[in-house]
């Protein structure tokens, strides 16, 4: 069997990635590349990492063995990876530690990123912070309205907060914004990108400052079940969450992968983000990958009642893996998500995040008794904290104070 | 007989204008008249959802073009309309890969020949080109080479290695549109480049004014320049009122012809 060994050193996995910038981008992603190898061979570097990992995330992140939710399902033993139990709230942590460590190694001064949901805002705002770097956070008007907690949070740990007005108004436009920011200031400037999309180093280099996830999981899980897991579950948006999970595991031929896509009103309408379900390969933010599009080429806007998934792009990896057929993707809806939030909550006590709540819901529809006796890992990679007010308009409760 | 590889040899100008903005019929009309000047290069640019390198004036252009249902064969066709009225003046398509990647590489090649002369890919760089290249060259289409500030001479001597019809110099870092010009930075990276290659060399993103085109020409070894954002603005400072735009935008073009 041939190990898995994407991407080659143009970033490609299969035909794709790759790195469709202008060329005042371009010589900045080479060298970012390059700094990226070095960093991975620097002992030192990967010592701080997982220190801060340890001891500033509280890494790792514990494997729970969710029983009731497996009794209510009545199919396989269900494990949750708890990265919602990170620093900050999120998985989005371990991505922006790695990141910032390079950034201070390239001697750059500046930090700009993209948010949707506003957890790798934080995230970014937050290791800005602890290293003294300023931050400027390109977010949607759309999403500064509906992620309110997460604008002040950031605002506390001092990140500047840029509206972007244009288009959606969500995390496609945020991620133009910072890509023409960084045009700009090619020079001082570290883009902090949050998901395993954009051009290459990013779709792999998140990939893999995020599989500290799968490790840890695979460790844990071995030492409990003394197997590996029939399956792994995982919400995708940009798709960083998720190849955390699936990438420690792709040579596992045994393990099953399956990656969730929010599919909004539903994956036929035009009000989805499911990407991989509902889009077809084009290029857009500088990689090659399905995209929601029309006949012309012109990117559609998302629509996800979770910001974090409200994204008409993915990274190229889980498109490949897709064509490979190691990985299954499906499309779950808001109303889906939103029922398995709240059974989530109740029969756990764990609030989950509504995008890992797109993960559960198709979890308990799919398994409701079936598959007993297997076992799954789903990785429950944020909380539902931020997600408070826009559940609770959802569901139909008044939460103003 | 590709009209690019006739450019004179100074003071070279080349227009930029968004095709299909502000709606089909108009546009013609703006094309006609920028043709009317007889610049030496218009640049059609295909408009495209999401123009991550341009700035808020050629957004805002496209997207007013996409919001009138603008398609990417409405503006072939638009550009084909224009070839019998254009003498001299040589075609290129400025657009993103994705709207040619969609509409098929070939079946856009095909479309194009023998009316455009070249062709700007704006986030298409050397490292990923050499596909689209092969069947653009076969067309006698040249593929415009892009250099900024970024580029550093060993780059962009293999950019250059091959480089038809001219070369687009990003005048700074930023998106089309930004202000600052430092002319003696300009001038000092041209003239590297002028060194690296015979082809001409074009200034783009940031020029404004006549002052700055008789600036780049006089101070820089530039072989002309590139407007685009500054010709799109007039419309929004005319309050997008079309007739009092095609007076503004001919006194414009006037000014920079120089
Ligand atoms: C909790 C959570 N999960 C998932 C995502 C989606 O991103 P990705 O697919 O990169 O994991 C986000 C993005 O903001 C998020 O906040």
């Amino acid at each position: 069997m041939k190990k898995y060994n994407e991407p080659n050193n143009l970033g490609r996995f299969g035909d794709y990635g790759g790195m469709y910038v202008s060329e005042t981008l371009m010589p900045l992603l080479i060298d970012l590349d390059q700094s990226y190898q070095k960093i991975q061979k620097d002992k030192k570097f990967q010592k701080e990492l997982s220190d801060l990992f340890k001891n500033y995330v509280g890494r790792p992140s514990s494997l729970h063995h969710a029983k009731n939710l497996s009794a209510y399902i009545n199919g396989p033993k269900v494990y949750f990876k708890r990265d919602e139990l990170n620093h900050t709230g999120a998985h989005k942590i371990n991505n922006c530690l790695g990141q910032i460590l390079l950034a201070k190694k390239m001697g750059k001064t500046r930090i700009i990123a993209e948010t949707g949901a506003g957890q790798h805002g934080v995230a970014t705002a937050t290791v800005c912070a602890l290293f003294g770097l300023p931050c400027h956070i390109y977010m949607g008007s759309k999403d500064i309205e509906r992620q309110k907690p997460n604008v002040f949070r950031m605002k506390l740990l001092g990140a500047n907060i840029i509206p972007v007005e244009s288009g959606s108004k969500s995390l496609k436009d945020a991620m133009n914004e910072a890509l023409r920011d960084w045009i700009k200031n090619v020079r001082d400037t570290f883009y902090i990108i949050g998901s395993t999309a954009g051009p290459h180093p990013y779709p792999k280099m998140v990939r893999d400052f995020q599989s500290v996830i799968g490790k840890e999981a695979r460790e844990q899980f071995l030492k409990v079940e003394k197997k590996l897991p029939d399956f792994l579950i995982a919400c995708v948006g940009g798709g960083s969450n998720a190849m955390g999970l699936f990438y420690p595991f792709l040579n596992d031929k045994k393990v099953n992968i399956i990656g969730v896509e929010a599919a909004g009103k539903g994956p036929k309408t035009n009000q989805t983000a499911a990407t991989m379900t509902s889009g077809t390969p084009g290029i857009l933010h500088g990689s090659f990958s399905y995209v929601l599009q029309d006949n012309d080429g012109q990117i559609k806007e998302a629509h996800s009642i979770s910001a974090g998934l409200d994204y008409p792009g993915v990274g190229p990896e889980h498109s490949y893996l897709k064509d490979i057929k190691r990985a299954k993707y499906y499309g779950v809806t808001d109303k889906e998500a939103l029922s398995a939030f709240q059974l989530c909550s109740k029969l756990e006590g764990i609030i989950p995040a509504l995008e890992p709540s797109h993960a559960l819901a198709y979890l308990v529809k799919t398994f409701k008794n079936k598959q007993k006796g297997k076992t799954i890992i789903l990785n429950l990679c944020g909380r539902g904290d931020k997600d408070l007010f826009t559940a609770a308009k959802a569901i139909g409760f008044d939460a103003d104070e | 007989m590709n009209k690019l590889n006739n450019l004179p040899k100074k003071k070279i100008l080349s227009l930029f204008m968004t095709c299909g903005f502000p709606n089909l019929s108009q546009s013609k009309k703006i094309f006609q008249e920028m043709l009317s000047h007889q610049p030496n290069i218009i640049e059609f640019g295909l408009p495209f959802s999401d123009p991550m390198a341009d700035g808020p004036i050629i957004q805002e252009s496209s997207k007013i073009a996409l919001k009138s249902k603008l398609s990417t064969k409405h503006s072939l066709n638009l550009i084909r309309s224009l070839k019998k009225e254009r003498s001299n003046t040589a075609f290129v398509i400025m657009c993103y890969l994705n709207t040619i990647q969609k509409f098929g590489v070939k079946k856009f090649t095909n479309e194009i020949k023998n009316i455009v002369d070249g062709i700007i890919i704006v986030d298409l760089p050397f490292e990923e080109e050499t596909s689209i290249k092969k069947l653009l060259d076969k067309s006698n289409i040249h593929l415009i080479k892009l250099i900024s500030p970024m580029t550093n001479k060993k780059r962009s001597q293999r950019l250059l290695k091959d480089a038809k019809g001219f070369v687009y110099y990003i005048s700074a870092t930023g998106i089309t549109g930004s202000n600052k010009l430092d002319y003696s930075e300009i001038n000092k990276n041209v003239s590297s480049l002028k060194k690296q290659t015979k082809t001409p060399i074009l200034v783009g993103f940031g020029i404004k004014s006549r002052k700055d085109v008789l600036a780049i020409n006089s101070k820089t070894q530039a072989d002309g320049i590139i407007i685009g954002s500054a010709l799109i603005k007039k419309y929004f400072e005319e309050n997008m009122n079309f007739k009092k735009y095609l007076v503004s935008l001919n006194k414009f073009i006037k000014q920079v012809k120089i």
